[in-house]
């Protein structure tokens, strides 16, 4: 076994540790010290794959899920897998780390170890079949995670929304799959049901509305955990980017700019400081869509940055809100609640964050929105114009959030000597999350250059999956139809960068 | 010494000395360790001195070699595709005289600060966000590429809207902060459009292929694309300088610590639309209609700030107006094309209203001094409003008390319209939930802001 595999099995063994241990009779505090411990580990290792080029050189490929020649990876690590190992770990971390005592008990810690399985297994495969499966899994998980009688309605709405989008998705792979994949038209038809799928589990307008709703109404620890790691962009990039044509791909990108100043706009005023939370999120992760598009390597590139800064970002700012709401109750953004002199580190975290999610200068989310909007400025300028739109909503979204949580007279005196400031285990995660985003978005060029690696493997595969022949609109090998015309569809496949 | 070897490497300490203090001072408060103020306030004072002498340094080396402009480049984001943003610094005349400007007034509004704010629970924050400014200052003046300059601004604004909240346990300061940040987000908007319509027209956003830098533009725009970004340009300015119909927002800032509305308001951050008009004034020339716009825009801002001055009730808002007065007209000598006049007024006029600012908490000592000296009550003599009949005079003093109605007419015009939008749309999207629920709405505590 090759060392590579041994990491690998690593990786995906801490979480599993962390389920089995649950079901023993062990202390919950001692349970969640594995937990943390376990994802240290997980994250360490994830990095050093991405360190270490001889750790991703592993793949097992099989033709028994599969129609296409060569089969499919059910397990591998490329480029655009190494990179979201660490965040999957990374958001697990900030999880167990930070959630209150209150809310993390053991079927907790169980649930958020098995969703985290879940995420990572998904990031580790390129299988239509296995998606499918991991896809109900994680359904299965976020569902169970709503089981407290007054969230029955967030139940409901996600079990009908996500439900249909599971249904879409296994309709759409076993078409894919089936016998009539290599026909154009039931393949054209699999990737629309794909599609559709992956912008419900998005929350894509105008298939959103249950976002904002469960993170308001619902438990929204387990909705950062389930909606960070974005892994309906991973569906995307997977099972549609490489087959769907590129009028597919735009309205997909459409959709999504339509969502990134919806998500924002709507953010601005919200009186709920959760359901602002849930529109930004829309908002954000709306972007990463966008950039696939394909439009060039660089927005492709970008929107894979986006993907990891906001994912990061967000569940940082939301955790904070959680932090907060743990020592103040619900919050809402009516008034000042003050405080900043009590938790300035917190308040300054949570600026950070706040600030990554919007794209600000010298953070992590302005190199992946710079990307996004300088590569697609050519031939899609509309994108450009919207994400500036909505990077100027979600900048006054934030900040006014900002300014209702940690500025004003809080209300309530505290009594003398009680401290409500982060704990330092808190402190120590929110402070590392702000290093990581404010650290990569000064010195961003290492995962600049791995970014643009996975984007170039990604437009690669496309255009292979494109030059291969169909039995209702042949195609040669080499992209061209028959009467030697150059193919449409491979007019924007190009990878050359579009640099200045 | 070759005269060519040190520009980087003084362009590179002039920019980094401010940005290392802020990830210094930054850094320190974010590890709960937050820099002591025997400490912050030389820190500070040291590191713009040597902002300001790296960039006076770097215009002597500029004037010795005889070397009109120069672009600096330190690299891009990506090694292996140049599609990334590069670091490009364009050095003349201009860029260094704003930079040097701007370090020196923030040595000197650090010295006065460190005494200033003895004290203060804010203090280290103080320096961290004026830390903040002078990197964003620097960037926008030295700027090679509209992103640089973009990344300068974002600063310049972002650190300007929490200095307005510096005293955040008050509401009003906090609201005004998020009033000033709006606009200044419209400006930021504005200023990264033009980024993307140049990439989108030219290809390119390098300052000194499309703005000159001292020599003629190297790409010429047709007139229609050069007015498009003329215009956008000038919503930027409008935004960052205050001028119609984007002033009510001026007044509002005056609620942070004086000496940050003295550097802000009064010298440089009002200063910094005005410097990118006359940086952006080739490009201008070749639009006409621009230039007519921002020469219209800054004649009303002078008049309406000259009558608004008037009528103010704090002394701080009464110097603010008048600082706006002398930017409309900087603007308008920009637009006529009298360049080197509007730079030496600019500088004139940034020196002048930082000491005005700053001498402004003693005003009433210095004149009840004065009225000791004389041994009478000094009166405020005639103005230029005394020719003007009774009637006009009257609503001309309701208009400049009511700061023109700018805000109600934002409010209307706006932000009712935008929220009302908002929250229809939340409404719809409560209403697809009961739908999808076939229940009634499910949350009844959440709702949308009365802001």
């Amino acid at each position: 076994m090759s060392d590579a595999w041994v990491w690998l099995a690593a990786i995906v063994a801490l979480p599993v540790v962390v389920i089995g241990v649950s079901f023993m009779r062990v202390d919950v505090d001692l349970l969640r010290r594995l937990a943390v411990a376990s994802a240290i580990v997980m994250l360490l290792a994830a990095l050093a794959i991405n360190v270490i080029p001889s750790l991703r050189d592993l793949s097992i490929r099989t033709a028994a899920l599969s129609r296409m020649p060569g089969g499919e990876a059910v397990i591998r690590i490329d480029a655009l897998s190494a990179a979201l190992l660490p965040l999957a770990a990374g958001l697990w971390l900030l999880t167990v780390a930070v959630a209150p005592r209150a809310t993390l008990d053991r079927r907790s810690l169980r649930r958020t170890a098995l969703a985290t399985f879940v995420t990572v297994a998904s990031f580790l495969t390129e299988s239509a079949v296995v998606l499918l499966l991991l896809s109900v899994a994680s359904f299965w998980t976020f569902l169970a995670a709503l089981d407290h009688p007054a969230q029955r309605h967030q139940r409901r709405l996600v079990a009908v929304y996500l439900g249909f989008s599971t249904l879409l998705l296994a309709a759409g792979v076993l078409l894919l799959v089936g016998p009539g994949a290599q026909n154009r038209t039931i393949e054209t038809a699999a990737l629309w049901l794909i599609a559709v799928a992956a912008l419900v589990r998005k929350g894509i307008v105008p298939f959103h509305a249950w976002v904002p709703e469960v993170f308001d109404h619902g438990r929204l620890g387990p909705a950062i955990l389930f909606n960070a790691p974005q892994v309906g962009a991973y569906l995307t990039v997977v099972l549609l980017v490489p087959r769907a044509s590129p009028e597919m791909l735009r309205v997909i990108a459409l959709l999504a700019l339509m969502t990134a100043v919806y998500g924002a706009a709507l953010a601005l005023v919200q009186t709920s400081a959760r359901r602002a939370c849930g529109y930004l999120f829309m908002s954000q992760s709306a972007l990463v869509m966008a950039g696939l598009d394909c439009t060039s390597v660089s927005a492709l590139a970008g929107g894979l940055l986006v993907w990891l800064s906001a994912g990061l970002a967000f569940a940082g700012l939301a955790r904070c809100v959680l932090v907060l709401e743990a020592r103040r109750g619900r919050l809402g953004l009516t008034t000042y609640h003050g405080g900043y002199e009590r938790m300035p580190l917190l308040a300054v975290s949570f600026l950070s964050m706040a600030l990554a999610c919007t794209g600000f200068p010298g953070t992590l989310g302005f190199v992946g929105e710079e990307l996004l909007v300088n590569g697609a400025v050519d031939v899609f300028p509309v994108m450009g114009f919207a994400v500036v739109v909505a990077s100027a909503l979600t900048g006054l979204s934030v900040l006014r959030m900002y300014f209702s949580l940690f500025c004003g007279r809080a209300t309530a005196p505290l009594p003398p000597g009680l401290k409500l400031g982060p704990t330092l285990r808190e402190a120590w995660t929110f402070g590392a999350v702000v290093l990581v985003l404010v650290g990569l978005g000064v010195a961003p060029r290492a995962l600049v250059d791995s970014r643009f690696a996975a984007a170039d493997d990604i437009l690669r595969r496309r255009q292979e999956h494109m030059a291969m022949p169909r039995s209702g609109e042949p195609y040669l090998r080499d992209g061209s139809a028959p009467d030697g015309s150059p193919e449409r569809r491979m007019t924007r496949l190009t990878s050359s960068p579009k640099g200045r | 010494m070759t005269p060519g070897l040190p520009l980087p490497w003084l362009v590179m300490v002039g920019v980094g000395s401010p940005a290392i203090l802020f990830a210094v001072l930054g850094g320190a408060s974010l590890v709960d360790r937050p820099v002591p103020e025997r400490w912050a306030g030389p820190l500070a004072l040291g590191s713009m001195t040597m902002a300001c002498a790296a960039v006076l340094l770097a215009f002597i080396v500029l004037e010795t070699a005889g070397i009109g402009a120069q672009v600096l480049s330190y690299g891009a984001w990506s090694a292996s595709h140049p599609g990334g943003i590069a670091i490009e610094f364009l050095v003349d005349r201009l860029s260094l005289g704003f930079a040097a400007l701007s370090a020196a007034i923030a040595g000197i509004v650090s010295a006065f600060s460190h005494r200033y704010l003895h004290r203060e629970p804010g203090y280290t924050r103080y320096f961290v966000l004026l830390a903040m400014f002078v990197t964003g200052m620097m960037l926008v003046a030295l700027a090679g590429n509209v992103t640089v300059l973009f990344i300068g601004w974002e600063l310049v604004g972002l650190s300007s809207a929490l200095l307005v909240a510096f005293f955040h346990e008050r509401p009003a300061a906090v609201s005004n902060a998020f009033r000033v940040l709006a606009v200044y987000r419209i400006s930021d908007a504005a200023v990264l459009s033009t980024a993307v319509l140049l990439r989108h027209i030219a290809g390119t956003d390098s300052v000194s292929l499309l703005f000159g830098g001292g020599v003629a533009p190297a790409i010429k725009l047709t007139s229609a694309d050069a007015t498009m970004i003329g215009v956008l340009l000038i919503v930027a300015v409008a935004g960052k300088s205050a001028l119609l119909p984007l002033s009510s927002w001026l007044p509002r800032a005056m609620e942070g610590p004086t000496p940050s509305s003295a550097v802000y308001y009064g010298s440089l951050s009002i200063h910094a639309g005005c410097y990118l008009l006359l940086r952006a004034a080739p490009l201008l020339e070749q639009a006409p209609a621009a230039r007519l716009l921002a020469g219209a825009l800054g004649a009303a801002t002078a008049v309406f700030a000259a009558v608004a001055t008037r009528v103010q009730s704090d002394v701080k808002s009464s110097l603010a107006y008048a600082s706006l007065t002398q930017v409309g007209i900087i603007v308008v000598e920009i637009a006529v094309g009298w360049y080197t006049l509007a730079f030496v007024h600019l500088a004139g006029h940034a020196c002048f209203r930082l000491l005005q600012f700053l001498s402004a908490p003693n005003v009433l000592h210095d004149l009840h001094g004065i009225e000791g000296a004389i041994g009478d009550h000094t009166s405020p003599g005639g103005g230029l409003e005394t020719p003007i009949a009774h009637g006009a005079r009257r609503r001309l003093f309701l208009i400049a008390l009511e700061r023109g109605f700018l805000d109600t007419i934002l409010e209307r015009a706006v932000v009712e319209p935008f929220v009302r939008l908002a929250r229809a749309l939340s409404r719809l999207d409560r209403w697809l939930c009961a739908i999808v629920l076939a229940a009634p709405g499910p949350a009844a505590d959440g709702g949308e802001e009365d802001e």
